[in-house]
């Protein structure tokens, strides 16, 4: 680890030029600490406000803390529903990607397919499109087979577009399994399946969990699918069902809202505690490593 | 990369196939066709749609060739929107993805106390969906109520207040650096994960010359973290070409389409003008501008970074 060679590097230079950096350095943290703590502090103490308390002014600290903004905000919204849809979607959504992913990602790390750069290539324009370029047609194909407006319909379209993350993260993962364990099981006899099955897809269990957690995330935050291809609110996810926020029923006071948002985003931050240490652990790039 | 399996290889696909036919049902049949329905062919539907105008509802399509195209070179909308996305890339580039880079640098120096709950705090906006990190904002920038606006007076500096969204003149940046706020931890860890991979050495060598920390970054930190720095550009540019959550939550797009960027005019010239024809005219633009800025980056920079 480069950590302390980077910091003796100005040691050595008399005392004032190794304190300046540090000084510099925390100070500039603080700030940025405020700047990405700050928005999330004033939003929870603004939830537990009263509408009176409200008034007093953003920093003025809430002297009877309250649960009814949260309370109002659940009825109002209907976040019952919207909770369970967003879990639903995020729950099979993933299940759905990594499912599509195991298979190519082994063969990607494990054997020797013909013309799979071509096939690296597609996972990559998969992870790369821009997904309002195919809103229409992707319309037209859910109306087709009748999807559209359905809970399956988006859990199918969310697991398709989050099957190259799952597949690049994955076969990273794999490709660390080292070969001579499955070797083994080759010179046994054992067919491809066999080895995927019961050699490389066990080994790989915490890979999944990680890309499974990572795309749980990035379905509950996703956005412009559940917009365009649902119409019935019994069927939104959180961030469709949240847009109603931005009126002036709800604004009228910021209590409200601002209880909407820390619901919506209370099952993510259990799930943040939970994994943190897997999820930013820079797996993510070692998924484009080699 | 060789595995065991592949002796039998003779290098042909079908050989491969015939050997291996489970992997290639299932690792390669059904991801392909699966790609085939919900990715390569709407894309070649979006260009057939181009040449056509048509208003979502009616059983006819009506062929009008280039038309849609030439359309577009005149549409003013168009041009706000193609000349917004380069702002908001540009702000992407400035503000998340270097701030992520000193953070992550500071931290591996250990110039700061508590490295990893600054981490943590930074991080955790990535996992925030945008529409909750715009409705935040939205309530921390009011102008009556809203605590930045409030902190700006108190400190004397009320004469910065602004109308954050609705000010033609900054909405757009506005959005930009919202947007930052909540990407900035990606950026932070990609380069933390590649600071951890810098060989110790490198930065011993560069310790025993005499180097700062100033000179550290320059000459040693960035060069060694080329290939991260390609792929988060490319993260940043393919992030700032979707933009469209916080614009769909805060304003439309609103004043005058002067905070419209290209992912959220596709989305109402086709959902809420009904032009399908002319969206997809605009989403083929936006592919080709995806498409060819990818071709540069892995035929450059990028070059090994994706080697298999």
């Amino acid at each position: 680890m480069s950590d302390a060679t980077l910091n003796a590097s100005a040691m050595r230079r008399g005392s004032f030029a190794s304190v300046l950096p540090k000084l510099a350095a925390t100070l500039l943290m603080l700030v940025l600490a405020a700047v990405w703590l700050g928005p999330l502090l004033l939003i929870v103490m603004t939830s537990i406000k009263s509408n009176a308390e409200f008034l007093a002014g953003p920093f003025a600290l809430p002297r009877s803390p309250t649960i009814q903004p949260y309370i109002d905000v659940w009825f109002g919204l209907g976040f019952g529903t919207l909770l369970r849809n967003s879990l639903i979607y995020a729950t099979a959504g993933s299940a759905l990607a990594v499912m599509l992913a195991l298979v190519p990602a082994f063969a990607l790390s494990r054997m020797n397919v013909p013309g799979r750069k071509w096939i690296f290539g597609l996972l990559l324009t998969g992870l790369m499109l821009p997904q309002q370029t195919v809103l229409i047609p992707l319309y037209d194909t859910l109306r087709t087979f009748h999807l559209l407006d359905t809970k399956i319909g988006l859990i199918i379209v969310h697991g398709v577009y989050g099957m190259p993350l799952q597949a690049l993260i994955l076969r990273g993962f794999m490709t660390t399994i080292p070969p001579e364990i499955e070797k083994a099981a080759y010179v046994e006899g054992a067919t491809d399946f066999q080895v995927f099955w019961k050699v490389i897809l066990p080994l790989s269990v915490p890979g999944i969990l990680v890309g499974y957690t990572l795309n749980f995330i990035a379905i509950w935050k996703e956005f412009v699918f559940g917009l365009v291809f649902l119409n019935s609110e019994e069927n939104f996810p959180v961030t469709v069902g949240m847009l109603k926020l931005n009126s002036d029923r709800y604004l009228a006071v910021f209590n409200l809202p601002a209880a909407g948002l820390v619901i919506s985003q209370l099952p993510i931050v259990i799930l943040f505690i939970l994994t943190y240490r897997q999820i930013s652990g820079g797996n993510l790039s070692g998924a484009v490593k080699g | 990369m060789a595995s065991s399996a592949s002796r039998f290889d003779d290098g042909t696909f079908v050989g491969f196939a015939r050997r291996h036919v489970f992997v290639t049902m299932f690792g390669v049949a059904v991801p392909l066709l699966v790609f085939a329905c919900f990715i390569g062919y709407p894309i070649v539907y979006t260009i057939y749609l181009s040449f056509f105008e048509w208003n979502g509802m009616a059983p006819q399509k009506k062929f009008v060739g280039l038309a849609n195209y030439a359309y577009l070179l005149h549409d003013k909308y168009f041009y706000i929107a193609l000349v917004n996305n380069a702002k908001w890339l540009i702000v992407s580039l400035v503000f998340p993805v270097s701030l992520g880079f000193l953070i992550a640098y500071v931290m591996k120096a250990r110039l700061v106390f508590a490295p990893s709950l600054l981490r943590t705090i930074v991080f955790f906006p990535v996992t925030m969906s945008l529409i909750a990190v715009g409705l935040m904002f939205l309530l921390i920038l009011n102008p009556v109520f809203g605590a930045f606006d409030t902190l700006l007076r108190s400190v004397g500096l009320g004469f910065l207040v602004h109308e954050w969204f609705g000010d033609y003149r900054i909405a757009l940046y506005t959005l930009a650096v919202i947007s930052g706020w909540a990407f900035t931890g990606m950026p932070m860890i990609f380069y933390f994960a590649g600071l951890g991979d810098v060989p110790k050495e490198t930065f011993d060598a560069a310790r025993i010359e005499g180097a700062g920390h100033w000179r550290m970054i320059r000459s040693v930190a960035l060069p060694q973290l080329r290939p991260v720095t390609a792929i988060i550009v490319m993260l940043t540019l393919f992030e700032s070409l979707r933009a469209f959550d916080l614009i769909a939550v805060l304003t439309k797009g609103a004043p005058f389409g002067m905070t419209n960027v290209l992912g959220y005019l596709v989305y109402m010239e086709s959902f809420w003008n009904s032009r399908f024809g002319y969206g997809a005219a605009l989403s083929v633009v936006i592919l080709v501008i995806a498409g060819s800025l990818a071709a540069v980056l892995l035929g450059k920079v990028l070059k090994g970074a994706f080697d298999v």
